[in-house]
């Protein structure tokens, strides 16, 4: 613990002198004037480097500059301090209550330790929550495994990740992507990116993912496009056909939920839908058993009797 | 696999915190102090100890921050250059980004606080360029959380509208919640079912709608029965093993080979092999393949009329 707390007073005594100082102070200025550099010169050196590196670890830029011929050669340094603080701009008590309802939103959820840290920032701007001034939520993150910071730290890097993938015939696929972003829908985490092996747009599901998700060395090794939205990728092909179909009063909620229309028929409700992929759309309709009835596009039809069919003959 | 802090720079992160946090909380007690950093109090003790020896460099009085906490209550003076916090991380911006389309996916009809989340969800991408839309939903509403969480407190009665998946219906029921639980990402309410006099488990994000009932906490039956009893029966998968994979809950799906599931419901088995579409043969029990088939002629002879 003490060689622990030994280093963390350096690097915080390291970060008030280059964030208090007005010009670039030289390694010789640090060395001499900040607690903690001790040794050789090499060992000195060493000390300096690792902490440097530790400080941009931790987000904190250190900028390196003020090559002064008149006084010396040597490279001085500095932390500027308005890319050391938090600056949101102005915002209100308001915005304050619902950023923190964004962080707590990941209690005991996967990013739960980077929002916390996020949410005690916030409470350190010096602006109270109004929390009156938003409605009463309890909003909760769906919940992954710990693949989900890692995807983040690839996003943010922008890092290519390789790992294996679980494909529809529970085969082991190896992939190797360019992470763009990730979203949550239907209970699920997804994410999506530019798949190396086949030079196009992906989406994968996260709980898919097989083991650990390994990110690449390289950082800033891609560009993530303006605007990229992985939903957007995710519905292609969704409400392309358009489906007439039955269902009976009072059941099937699911897809009544999703009708583009609905028209009455005595016992039986006649509804519009949007689907895309066939094979899922049927499933979805199978579902509800005696309760739904397809009656266009006729390819549909013809493909839900044969389906029935072949149980029929299965089971008998 | 993420990457693990080594031990200095994790309690660097949080001596740099630290210091604008007590900042804006002049007076805070170590305890409570040590609860918002999720340490120990001896641990903040010792964090403090060490801050206590930090300032500028000449390590004066002058220079070291003035830190004063011997009363068991932490104040904070003379630290000018580490008052504000620490400009946000892009992982912890990504986490703000998610949390607050979550927020305002959960208001879809509040314009007030969705032009505030927009303005905010800007200006934090703009902070560390970031170009990808970050989004997420949540299958359960958070308006709809907040009042069982608050019912849970506040030990009331509730009357939901509940959707049973299995039978395709709704049914109003009086409820005295219990617990809020969650398994395998799925959040399950644990309540006494008045309506049926029974201990009943239900999913939030099928619970349509809820409201307090005016009746207090009633007696719950001592002779409250639980759920129907397991049974195994046994199917075989002809292909897209993944979707039957996720679908029955298994460890594994070999194709062509018969595999053992475990259900409560009779009527969620024969769903789940009509919505394989095929790829899911039921082997076993009999009676229930036989009941199968039959429903499926029963759909085939409707079409043939329809």
């Amino acid at each position: 613990m003490h060689t622990v707390s030994r280093k963390s007073e350096r690097l915080v005594n390291l970060t008030i002198a280059l964030l208090a100082t007005r010009r670039y102070l030289t390694k010789s200025e640090i060395f001499r004037s900040i607690e903690g550099y001790e040794g050789s010169d090499e060992s000195k050196e060493r000390m300096f480097e690792r902490d440097k590196d530790d400080l941009r670890s931790l987000g904190i830029e250190i900028e390196v500059g003020g090559f002064d011929p008149i006084f010396n050669d040597e490279a001085g340094y500095r932390i500027k301090p308005e890319s050391y603080a938090l600056d949101l701009g102005e915002i209100s008590g308001a915005d304050i209550a619902l950023l923190s309802l964004a962080a707590n939103a990941w209690n005991g959820q996967a990013l739960n330790a980077i929002a916390h840290s996020a949410l005690l920032k916030l409470k350190s701007i010096g602006i109270d929550s109004d929390i009156d001034a938003i409605p009463m939520l309890a909003p909760r993150m769906v919940s992954a495994g710990s693949e989900l910071v890692t995807v983040v730290e690839a996003i943010t890097t922008r890092s290519p990740i390789t790992f294996t993938y679980i494909g529809l015939d529970l085969e082991n696929q190896k992939r190797t992507l360019n992470p763009y972003a990730l979203a949550s829908r239907d209970g699920f985490w997804y994410f999506a990116g530019m798949d190396l092996d086949k030079g196009a747009i992906r989406t994968f599901r996260l709980d898919r993912v097989e083991g650990e998700i390994a990110v690449g060395k390289k950082n800033a090794s891609f560009e993530i496009p303006a605007g990229f939205d992985l939903f957007s990728h995710l519905d292609e092909g969704i409400s392309a056909k358009l489906a007439t179909i039955d269902i009976r009063k009072g059941k099937a909620f699911a897809l009544r939920k999703k009708a583009l229309s609905v028209v009455e028929k005595g016992e039986w409700d006649q509804i519009t839908i949007q689907y895309g992929d066939e094979s899922t759309f049927i499933d979805s309709l199978l579902w509800h058993l005696d309760d739904v009835v397809v009656i266009e596009p006729s390819e549909l039809r013809e493909s839900v009797v044969k389906i029935l069919s072949s149980m029929v003959v299965n089971h008998g | 696999m993420a990457k693990v802090k080594p031990a200095p720079i994790i309690h660097t992160e949080r001596l740099l915190a630290l210091v604008p946090y007590i900042s804006a909380h002049q007076g805070i007690a170590i305890a409570d102090l040590a609860k918002a950093f999720d340490v120990t109090t001896s641990q903040m003790s010792a964090d403090l100890t060490t801050l206590w020896m930090c300032g500028l460099p000449g390590y004066t009085a002058l220079e070291l921050m003035d830190l004063s906490f011997e009363s068991g209550f932490v104040t904070i003076r003379n630290a000018p250059t580490l008052k504000s916090p620490r400009t946000l991380s892009s992982e912890e911006i990504i986490s703000l980004l998610l949390g607050l389309d979550l927020v305002r996916e959960s208001l879809p009809n509040n314009e007030d606080i969705a032009s505030k989340v927009q303005t905010l969800s800007q200006r934090l991408s703009e902070k560390v360029g970031m170009n990808a839309t970050f989004r997420a939903a949540d299958p359960v509403s958070s308006a709809l959380r907040a009042q069982i969480e608050q019912s849970l407190h506040k030990q009331v009665n509730l009357e939901i509208s509940y959707h049973s998946l299995y039978s395709d219906n709704f049914t109003e029921r009086e409820i005295t919640p219990l617990e809020l639980r969650t398994e395998d990402g799925i959040e399950y309410l644990f309540a006494y079912c008045h309506s049926a006099c029974a201990f009943r488990v239900f999913r939030l994000e099928r619970i349509q709608s809820l409201k307090v009932s005016s009746n207090t906490h009633k007696v719950i039956s001592k002779e409250a029965s639980g759920e129907n009893a397991e049974f195994a029966s046994h199917i075989s998968i002809s292909s897209r093993a993944r979707l039957m994979k996720e679908r029955f809950g298994l460890d594994n799906a070999p194709v062509n080979e018969k595999v053992q599931i475990q259900s409560f419901s009779r009527q969620w088995i024969i769903r789940s092999v009509f919505a394989s579409s095929g790829s899911a043969v039921l082997l076993e029990p009999g009676d229930l393949a036989q009941e199968i088939a039959k429903k499926a002629q029963l759909i085939l002879d409707r079409y043939q009329a329809h």
